[in-house]
């Protein structure tokens, strides 16, 4: 091969290359506005992408998967927490989810966190190519309880251990149902301090009572 | 060293070694995070901040090297003295305090927020004069003599191409899949772009002046390699767009083109052996040879067959986010750049201290517990990244209750953090050593 042959690769691989990359640019930046839904991103929204990046938030957590490794993904937080969860968390994040592993407490304004809730409300609607994908044992289980679901979104298990997994803050429920009655949980989800004085367990007076009676249903079942 | 202004260079590689030795050590704080979950710095140095500080000091101190080595390279090339010497310090000294202020910063709390663009705009702005000061001193000096070598023009594109690509990771887009999108041309085309030109120049300009073979031959595959580079990797950068919010039909796109990112990495491991094999000159510099050697292999292990490994859209959707991609992030960084960096230093600093290097024990050392160290780190994160995808993407397991599971592999990757700092000290060590020898006790 001669040098001319080797520079010509060179040369019409790279201008290949950037017109292919150039073209599919131009199409991408057009997809952009229907696919991230533009026309919900007001000021709030570009508020709390501001309120993300000066806490440097990326750092520790992935957003789309990018970022520090060292917190979950908050690509589609707002899918499985409710905003009045997050806004608690955001408060005061090691009194929500007292795990060793702690987000500090960055003394946000309460400002900062609609904005920020407003910022992850609008990054779920992302269209992301179906991305993080949904976990295959989950997608071959049948329908979960939905007890059970308002059991994750509440964030329960950041006290409370079932079958071997959650926190140690609170009382193992693998068996809780072998002990409490229905009533008895629905009693203690609206006002922990009935049964205990000392209990530390925030109320959950707030669910709708639907939510209660069916959380009490499924860890009544836990025999 | 032929010219008196290739001096210029050494300060370049003193900063970039200190700076590579407080990489090290911030590595190390941040690793300790994931072994203790209990963090007694989390209000003082939490890891948002030991992160950004661990990898802009990667940034920083690989740029270091990437301008000495142009610095030393550019007169002997040109066969001229540097344009402005006075300009060459004066960008050293402006680029180190941007540094400093960045970090110190951070501690501060004071970031842009954005993963390894987190300097404030202002010190930006900074970089971007650095950049322009750099690029000018060095087309200067070109245009004193114009001897256009292939080496040069690859050099010079890739300076160019890694100043203009720099300034689309300047400005605050409110749109997130957008700011991403973008993003990418800083991180992905500077890597797998405008770095590999400016590293594949250095490493064809060592290599020739090592081994004595053929201007032509090397440069011949100089133009090969990196157009293959280029050619895979700019649309390659598909491969980042897979999830973001970008068109599907970048799945496809980016799938195919990344997955041929490996074949001119391939072709420069051929490539430095067969130079050192059919070498023109005895090599009195072994040392430096057996760097560039090890630079290849692991560049292409590294960047590779690591990146290969989780490159396909079909792999991508479960890994995507999780410790594989700090495990290839590790081992890709180290083979291609931080090693590559070392070469030239080895290459370099003998010449302009008049010192015959020929075999240096100390930094054979240190190139072997580094080297092994990183293949450790490499492995101990993938498989901590492989429990982390089966546990909490296939079986949905929750976040942190996963991350228990994984203590074990964050404890391995932690103690090889640790066989890597103590090779990384040994070449600290020895790099004073090589400063300060005078030629009667090279020669032992």
């Amino acid at each position: 091969m001669k040098l001319s042959h080797a520079k010509a690769i060179f040369i019409w691989g790279t201008v290949l290359s950037s017109v292919i990359f150039l073209a599919l640019t131009y199409d991408s930046q057009r997809s952009f506005s229907k696919r991230t839904h533009e026309e919900k991103l007001d000021e709030h929204v570009a508020a709390g992408k501001w309120v993300w990046q000066k806490y440097n938030c990326n750092d520790c957590h992935t957003i789309l998967g990018i970022g520090g490794y060292y917190a979950p993904d908050v690509t589609k937080v707002m899918s499985y927490r409710d905003a009045d969860w997050v806004r608690r968390f955001l408060k005061d994040p090691p009194a929500v989810w007292p795990a060793e592993r702690k987000m500090p407490v960055l003394n946000l304004k309460d400002q900062e966190i609609e904005d920020v809730i407003a910022f992850l409300t609008w990054v779920n609607g992302i269209d992301t190519n179906n991305w993080p994908p949904k976990p295959l044992a989950v997608a071959s289980a049948a329908a979960p309880n939905p007890g059970e679901e308002i059991f994750k979104t509440q964030g329960c298990s950041a006290c409370h251990t079932v079958g071997g997994i959650g926190g140690k803050i609170g009382p193992d429920l693998t068996h809780v149902g072998s002990r409490r009655s229905k009533e008895w949980i629905e009693e203690q989800l609206i006002n922990p301090k009935s049964h205990d004085p000392n209990s530390i367990m925030p109320s959950f007076a707030k669910l709708p009572e639907k939510d209660r009676e069916e959380l009490a249903d499924y860890l009544s079942g836990l025999k | 060293m032929k010219y008196e202004t290739q001096k210029i260079a050494y300060n370049y590689f003193l900063i970039a070694t200190l700076l590579f030795g407080l990489q090290v050590v911030f590595g190390l704080i941040t690793g300790a995070k994931y072994v203790w979950d209990h963090d007694p710095l989390i209000n003082i140095l939490p890891f948002n901040v030991s992160r950004e500080i661990h990898i802009n000091l990667l940034v920083v101190w690989l740029l270091f090297g990437f301008m000495g080595g142009t610095y030393y390279l550019v007169p002997e090339e040109s066969e001229t003295e540097i344009y402005s010497p006075g300009l060459a310090n004066f960008q050293l000294v402006l680029f180190a305090l941007i540094g400093v202020t960045a970090i110190v910063g951070y501690i501060f709390r004071w970031s842009w927020g954005m993963p390894f663009l987190e300097q404030p705009t202002i010190l930006k702005i900074g970089i971007v004069i650095v950049a322009l000061i750099f690029l000018f001193n060095i087309l200067m000096t070109m245009l004193k003599t114009r001897k256009w070598t292939v080496i040069q023009g690859v050099l010079l594109g890739g300076l160019v191409m890694l100043a203009l690509l720099f300034l689309f990771g300047i400005f605050f887009m409110k749109n997130l899949t957008e700011q991403y999108y973008y993003w990418w041309w800083v991180i992905h085309l500077w890597v797998e772009g405008a770095w590999e030109l400016v590293t594949g120049a250095i490493m064809a300009f060592v290599l020739l002046k090592l081994t004595g073979v053929e201007r032509e031959l090397v440069e011949k595959w100089l133009y090969v390699e990196t157009g293959l580079v280029l050619f895979t990797g700019i649309v390659g950068t598909g491969h980042h767009y897979y999830w973001i919010g970008t068109p599907h039909y970048w799945l496809w796109v980016g799938g195919i083109f990344s997955a041929l990112e490996p074949l001119p990495i391939l072709f420069m491991v051929i490539d430095t052996l067969r130079d050192v094999r059919e070498k023109k000159i005895e090599i009195e510099n072994k040392t430096a040879v057996y760097w560039a050697i090890g630079c290849a292999v692991m560049h292409f292990f590294g960047a590779g067959v690591w990146g290969f490994a989780h490159t396909l859209p079909q792999i991508n959707k479960w890994t995507h986010g999780t410790q594989i991609t700090a495990s290839h992030g590790h081992f890709a960084f180290f083979g291609a750049y931080a090693m590559l960096n070392l070469t030239v230093i080895y290459f370099a600093v003998p010449r302009i201290k008049g010192v015959k290097l020929v075999r240096n024990g100390l930094s054979l050392m240190a190139l072997r517990t580094m080297t092994f160290s990183m293949i450790l780190i490499a492995l101990s994160l993938a498989v901590a990244g492989i429990v982390q995808v089966y546990l909490q993407r296939v079986l949905g397991m929750d976040y942190l209750t996963v991350q228990g599971f994984m203590k074990l592999w964050y404890a391995v990757f932690w103690a090889s953090a640790w066989g890597f700092a103590i090779g990384a000290f040994m070449y600290i060590v020895d790099f004073f050593r090589l400063s300060s020898t005078t030629s009667a006790r090279a020669q032992q």
